[in-house]
């Protein structure tokens, strides 16, 4: 075996360690999302969730998430990823360009009590901050996973109304950051759920 | 109780339940936090060594002219999408392997659940458990790579592709959790690795650790091999 690659493991699971647990410093960012979530569910909401590259597979795997819970007795909700339809993506892309692939189906998808979430790894994804700025024009609850120091461009738009960033320069760790953390927002909107009382929205944390 | 409360009694007592709410999910995110910092720990310390091997083979297998088919079901099918399009198209990256003064090479691979036109074809004429067992056997060489991913380590169209894919010859790589169900007693797959977690999600974030390394070790030991520093003594 080549030593050096054998060395390089610890390495390589020492860089998760610190981003992960900076997950735990962001719990009442996690808490306040999950309720916002919650209440749009509750009022008939639909999850949307875009992101390009490997995010779009987050995107899918957050929409599965929500739609077919893996906790047997956990509630169906509704969602769907705007990465799947590959012919609208594409169709989209080769006339309006790709930064307009997930606004321009927001306009027709989304309804007003829709909820948003775009991911973007270094939050610079120019069609991700599209997609929210047009949810935010149209009424949708807005939440942005992103990456970095401050989140990028997307984590400072004043269109995202919960960004939850991971502290990672590495785009791998900054997604294993991101799959925790939709894990997490995925089980603790079903904790509001569990007390209906909480999710009258004249009632705010 | 002030007038205001007097009126409206039931907007207080909803903003106590609230206050109790939120401090249980903070509580709770906090808690999942340390399960998966914990569970990678634990995959480390009983898989490190034989993630180096494996990342090794497969560079030995891209080296060799591999490619490389991912597939599993559900969640487990974005992780198989993931692992196709990190490969093919890792994009500028700063970390890792970069500090060797390397940079990533696209690396030919395959989700077998991107073809919805192939899936629902072979689901609807034959089943759904032939889906990945029968594109392996009309593309795949031997010498390729077949990596499924599954928490349980039961699904049956993950067992007929690793069948399809050791009658083939091609380097096969597991990714499990619970206690590796059938994938673990089939006895076949080259490289298998189990999380030992009983929650389908810690099991999902510590395989995506997994796939990770796997690849960032696989560039490595690709560049090293071509710059002739490997110290394999092959």
């Amino acid at each position: 075996m080549d030593q050096a690659v054998l060395a390089r493991v610890p390495e390589v699971f020492a860089r998760r360690v610190g981003p992960a647990l900076g997950l735990a410093d962001e719990a009442d960012v996690v808490a306040r999302a999950c309720h916002a979530m919650a209440t749009r569910f509750h009022g008939g909401g639909r999850l949307i969730v875009f992101g390009n590259g490997e995010a779009a597979t987050d995107a899918q795997h957050i929409s599965v998430e929500f739609v077919h819970p893996v906790i047997v007795g956990k509630r169906a909700l509704p969602s769907f990823s705007l990465t799947s339809d590959v012919a609208t993506i594409t169709g989209v892309a080769a006339t309006a360009g790709l930064e307009e692939v997930f606004a321009h189906q927001l306009r027709r998808l989304a309804a007003p009590q829709d909820i948003a979430l775009g991911i973007s790894s270094d939050g610079g994804c120019v069609n991700v901050l599209r997609g929210l700025e047009t949810a935010h024009r149209l009424g949708l609850l807005t939440l942005a996973l992103t990456g970095g120091d401050d989140g990028g461009p997307i984590g400072r738009s004043p269109a995202v109304d919960h960004v939850l960033i991971a502290r990672s320069a590495d785009p791998r760790v900054v997604k294993e950051v991101h799959v925790t953390t939709y894990h997490i927002l995925w089980e603790l909107v079903h904790v509001f759920f569990e007390q209906p009382g909480v999710l009258d929205p004249r009632v705010l944390p | 109780m002030s007038d205001i409360e007097a009126l409206y009694p039931f907007l207080y007592s909803r903003s106590t339940d609230l206050d109790a709410v939120m401090t249980s999910v903070r509580e709770s995110t906090v808690e999942k936090v340390d399960e998966i910092v914990t569970l990678r720990r634990t995959v480390l310390e009983r898989d490190g060594e034989r993630i180096a091997a494996c990342a090794e083979a497969m560079a030995g297998a891209f080296a060799a002219g591999a490619r490389l088919f991912a597939f599993g079901n559900g969640g487990s099918s974005t992780d198989a999408q993931d692992v196709a399009t990190l490969f093919m198209n890792p994009g500028f990256t700063n970390t890792g392997f970069m500090n060797t003064g390397g940079t990533a090479r696209p690396l030919p691979a395959f989700a077998l659940t991107a073809d919805i036109a192939v899936v629902t074809a072979l689901a609807n004429d034959i089943g759904f458990e032939v889906v990945f067992a029968r594109q392996l056997a009309a593309s795949a060489f031997a010498g390729d790579i077949a990596l499924g991913l599954s928490t349980s380590g039961n699904s049956r169209n993950l067992i007929a592709a690793f069948e399809e894919a050791d009658r083939r010859g091609m380097l096969t790589v597991g990714l499990a959790g619970y206690g590796g169900g059938q994938m673990a007693e089939l006895g076949t797959i080259d490289h298998l690795f189990v999380v030992p977690s009983a929650s389908v999600h810690r099991i999902q974030e510590a395989q995506t650790t997994i796939y990770h390394a796997l690849w960032e070790l696989t560039q490595q030991a690709l560049i090293r091999s071509e710059a002739g520093d490997s110290d394999d003594g092959a």
